[in-house]
């Protein structure tokens, strides 16, 4: 059990002194536009990935006021359209993703025990990338050209004789902009989690957060490439005239439904995961003990993450492919369930086995596991293809993925938002106002979304800007109507928190909730350098176990300090031995050079402007020979005879 | 033998640690190629997909089977331009900036030849058809292409090697990392033209 | 233990670490690839034999092999467990405390994926490979 006070550093105060002035950036624009702090980039994710999901849902508000009575004309279908494409579209990759690798880039250092990122340049080149691409892509809505055929853009519909204009430009381009920074980030959380940890962090003692974004960045790494053939395929067809998706010219239609659940199933899991590893990062403060099960959580994670690029085909089943084929996607669908529910029953356990400490973070954790649980049995539901058949395409669907999605996502987020808010901000939330803030969010939740279930069932189908009195759906979507405002106020709530936190919050301790990981041995919020002392980690649950707290106290010797320079440790990929200290990037601004480079280049693309984008592309070109040109060094140094 | 098996199943080899001790910058590389590669493996599995459903004649009546000289060359001279990488590598390992500098070279010219060979291929079959012909010219000249464009990325990488390599205080016995792993990278595009070489060119034939 | 293992012992139970975590999953994935990739490609194609070979007899090659190779995995996951039951005092309790939480992993997935494979198989047995 940790103490409440400040660690007691093991760091002279000269040491402290030295590294603040190598590792700490004074206030200042260029300081802004520079920054390569892990901390600020993650917080910037956090923003940025907010602002986008406020977007989103007010496009969702929209449409459900426009549904709320039959044959309303609030919204023409031309809008419509584009509004359920772009709050899909935003919701999955400008706020979902983005705003766990928001978490990620904050808490993976300080979880492993180190200093910053593998690539702290690359990290702020992700954020810039994601915050150019997700303007790039709201920026055609004001002008009616926004994105139209759905998220997941079917061809032959989304093909240029179809729906001509830039609206689906706008969705290949902006897409393949995006991507850049999402393979950035999963790069560098891989390579982070392999090398950077503390001496002494086996991979038997790595927190499950850092698992689940370490599994995460590697789906991304195989997914995300189907999906960038499929918009480039898209493009090239749109654009310039290419046939892959024309069956007139020997193309396939289906091809891009496959090479785009290649990648959407496993997304799904890209964005759950990280949530799910927020969960068992939560758990132990508010149950007093360790996840129960921690390698069957790790089996469930590296499971999941492979099974999932074996289903795809589910979403498939009413396209007239021969029976055997599903079969294989099918049992592989199913089995997927086992460790999803062992996940759950070891949450269970530990909450079972655990004394509970009830404060909001747990509460949307107990909300996580109603709602997941019952978005799971639709899904376990919908791996049968003969029920798939029936409800495909209609609101039991909408019902189902939105039940996964806000229990799997948005709640854990919540549940992280309020329990890292002290460490990020150094401000506690008003628990009492958190409490309204997930009653609304709970209720409002299932008053619009369960009644999905039977309506779906009743026939509506899905994205239809209106629908006519006599099929009886009314009621039910007035219900689910009235549920969204809940939902959106409730949602309203937790922003007042957070605004109200950070304004006039009680200043809060290093470690308020008595966490066993890492990140409580800092200060709130952490110094720029995270640890005066770098940790020598002797298990699972370092902020309990007395060795380890004593390695960054009493127990501190020079070689963890590093304060001559700006300096952190590799240790080896699986047992996390000790290799050398490395010395880190500082501040640049080439991430933000290159992020502009690359947005020109998109928007001069999307507008046909190719001399443009020649151009930009060489910028880009030449924005990388310079970053990573190597340094020059004395010939000594660098291992040449003189 | 069973000595062997033992020492290999035994408990001390069975937890050795591997991978060890490779940096960031060779494992940045790797998870790069890595997802370059499954990029390769879709639009060569998209080819294959189009092409079981197109019928019987392929490549599509009006267009002939790809001829195989010039791509054979092609590869008799991308696939050796890996082991002047390897050379140079090992060289710097040792700080002989010399062979550094003469391996990046001869890659390089290699490099630039198929290019050029590929230049003229197009040249040639655009004649004939181009992507926006049918599926099999979409095909064709956007797996050849995007294949191209990631040769000329991995020449640009050398050059660059080259340049920096030419200046002083670059790389030495303590410093190649750079090397290695644009060396990856290139090892990388080598193997993919083999896999494009079987797909596009020989596989019709089977 | 008396002598410890050379470089290429290392290797060997390097590699056989990784089969024994990863086997499975590897083997699935080829499973899946194959035999879904042969059915899809060879119906469109309008036929039920791949180079003379019946159809079903190839996917059952693409269940089958996989099938071996995943209880292969299974068997060496089961090893690594063994060997790891004891905890050493010469400093490579880490080593062995991350081998044994892995050898735990890969027992429980390498049988999740045969449970895929053989349920696979169960189809192929049951339905006819083109019939949509």
């Amino acid at each position: 059990m940790s103490t409440t006070t400040a660690p007691a550093s093991g760091a002279s105060r000269d040491d402290l002194a030295r590294l603040e002035e190598h590792w700490g950036e004074r206030a200042s624009v260029r300081a802004w536009f520079t920054t390569v702090d892990h901390k600020k980039i993650g917080r910037r994710y956090l923003v940025t990935a907010g602002l986008f999901f406020a977007l989103a849902g007010l496009s969702a508000l929209a449409m459900r006021t426009q549904l709320a009575r039959p044959e309303a004309r609030l919204l023409s279908p031309q809008e419509y359209n584009q509004l359920f494409t772009m709050h899909g579209t935003a919701m999955i990759f400008l706020f979902a993703t983005p705003m766990l690798f928001g978490f990620g880039n904050f808490l993976v250092p300080l979880l492993i025990g180190s200093r910053d990122m593998a690539f702290p340049k690359l990290n702020a080149l992700g954020y810039w990338v994601f915050l150019f691409a997700g303007l790039f892509m709201w920026a055609s809505l004001p002008f009616g050209a926004a994105p139209n055929g759905g998220w997941f853009a079917y061809v032959p519909l989304t093909a240029e004789q179809n729906t001509p204009g830039l609206h689906l430009d706008v969705y290949s381009l902006g897409l393949l902009f995006l991507g850049i920074a999402t393979t950035a980030g999963s790069i560098n959380f891989i390579v982070t989690a392999l090398k950077l940890r503390a001496p002494g962090m086996s991979l038997n003692r790595v927190p499950l957060f850092v698992w689940a974004i370490v599994a995460t960045g590697f789906m991304v790494i195989f997914a995300l490439p189907a999906l960038n053939l499929d918009n480039a395929m898209l493009f090239l067809d749109r654009r310039f005239g290419t046939h892959f998706f024309d069956p007139g010219a020997g193309g396939n239609v289906l091809l891009w439904q496959h090479l785009f659940w290649i990648f959407g199933h496993p997304d799904v899991y890209i964005i759950v995961m990280p949530a799910l590893g927020i969960v068992s990062a939560v758990l132990p403060a508010f149950t007093r003990r360790g996840v129960v099960g921690y390698p069957l959580i790790v089996l469930a994670i590296v499971s999941i993450s492979i099974i999932s690029f074996g289903v795809w085909v589910h979403h498939m089943f009413a396209t007239g492919l021969p029976q055997l084929s599903y079969s294989f996607f099918s049992a592989a669908s199913t089995i997927i369930t086992i460790p999803s529910g062992i996940q759950i029953f070891a949450w269970l356990a530990t909450m079972a086995l655990g004394r509970l400490v009830v404060r909001v973070p747990l509460l949307f954790v107990i909300g996580f596991v109603v709602t997941f649980v019952l978005g799971g049995l639709t899904g376990t539901m919908f791996a049968l293809t003969a029920f798939d058949q029936q409800v495909t395409d209609s609101y039991f669907v909408v019902a189902h993925f939105h039940y996964v999605l806000i229990g799997g996502a948005v709640f854990p987020m919540l549940a992280g938002i309020y329990y890292w808010l002290p460490k990020m901000t150094g401000r506690m939330y008003h628990e009492g106002l958190g409490r309204w803030a997930f009653w609304l969010v709970f209720t409002g939740m299932h008053v619009t979304f369960f009644p999905m279930h039977l309506y779906g069932l009743f026939g509506m189908p899905r994205r239809v800007y209106t629908y006519r009195s006599e099929a009886g759906w009314d009621g039910w979507n007035l219900v689910s109507t009235v549920g969204s405002y809940v939902l959106a106020l409730g949602l309203l709530l937790v922003l007042a928190g957070v605004v109200h936190a950070v304004r006039r919050g009680r200043p809060a301790p290093p470690d308020p909730w008595g966490g066993d990981s890492l990140e409580w041995s800092t200060e709130s919020p952490p110094k720029p350098y995270n640890f005066p002392v770098l940790p020598r980690v002797h298990s699972l649950h370092p902020t309990w176990d007395e060795p380890s707290r004593e390695s960054m106290g009493a127990g501190a010797r020079p070689d963890r300090v590093l304060a001559e320079g700006r300096r952190t440790l590799f240790t080896s990929e699986l047992d996390g031995r000790r290799e050398r200290a490395v010395e880190m990037p500082e501040a640049s601004v080439q991430p933000l050079v290159l992020a502009l480079a690359m947005l020109t280049f998109f928007t001069a693309m999307l507008f046909a402007w190719y001399p443009v984008a020649a151009v930009a592309a060489v910028a880009v070109a030449v924005t990388m020979a310079v970053w990573l040109w190597p340094p020059r060094r004395p010939a000594e140094q660098v291992g040449v005879s003189a | 033998m069973s000595g062997g098996v033992t020492a290999a199943t035994g408990a001390e080899a069975l937890t050795t640690e591997l991978p060890v001790g490779r940096s960031t910058g060779w494992w940045g590389m790797v998870m790069f190629v890595v997802t370059e590669a499954t990029l390769f493996a879709c639009l060569l599995g998209s080819y294959f997909y189009l092409r079981f459903q197109y019928g019987a004649q392929w490549p599509p009546p009006g267009i002939g089977e790809p001829k195989l000289l010039r791509p054979l060359v092609m590869t008799a001279v991308l696939l050796p331009s890996s082991l002047p990488v390897v050379w140079a590598e090992h060289g710097i390992r040792r700080g002989e900036r010399w062979r550094l500098r003469s391996g990046l070279a001869a890659t390089l010219l290699l490099g630039v030849t198929f290019l050029a060979l590929q230049a003229s291929e197009y040249a040639e079959k655009l004649r004939e058809f181009t992507m926006t012909t049918d599926a099999y010219g979409s095909l064709f000249y956007v797996i050849t292409g995007f294949h191209g464009l990631h040769v000329l990325v991995g020449l640009t990488m050398v050059g660059w090697l080259l340049a920096a390599s030419l200046r002083g205080g670059s790389f030495g016995a303590h410093r190649h990392d750079r090397v290695r792993n644009a060396a990856i990278y290139w090892h990388f595009v080598d193997v993919v033209w083999a896999a494009i070489l079987f797909t596009v060119y020989l596989s019709p034939r089977l | 233990m008396s002598t410890h293992p050379g470089p290429r012992a290392r290797l060997a139970g390097g590699l056989l670490f990784w089969y024994a975590v990863l086997g499975g999953a590897f083997a699935w994935a080829v499973h899946l690839l194959a035999g879904w990739g042969v059915d899809e490609l060879t119906c469109a194609a309008g036929s039920e034999h791949v180079a003379g070979l019946p159809l079903r007899v190839v996917v059952g090659a693409a269940v089958v092999l996989p099938a071996l190779a995943t209880v292969g995995a299974l068997l060496a996951a089961a090893l690594l467990w063994r060997r790891t039951a004891a905890a050493p005092h010469d400093g490579r309790d880490r080593s062995v405390g991350r081998s044994r939480m892995l050898a735990v992993v890969g027992i429980w997935s390498n049988l999740l994926f045969l449970t895929i494979i053989v349920l696979g198989g169960v189809a192929l047995l049951v339905l006819p490979p083109c019939q949509r």
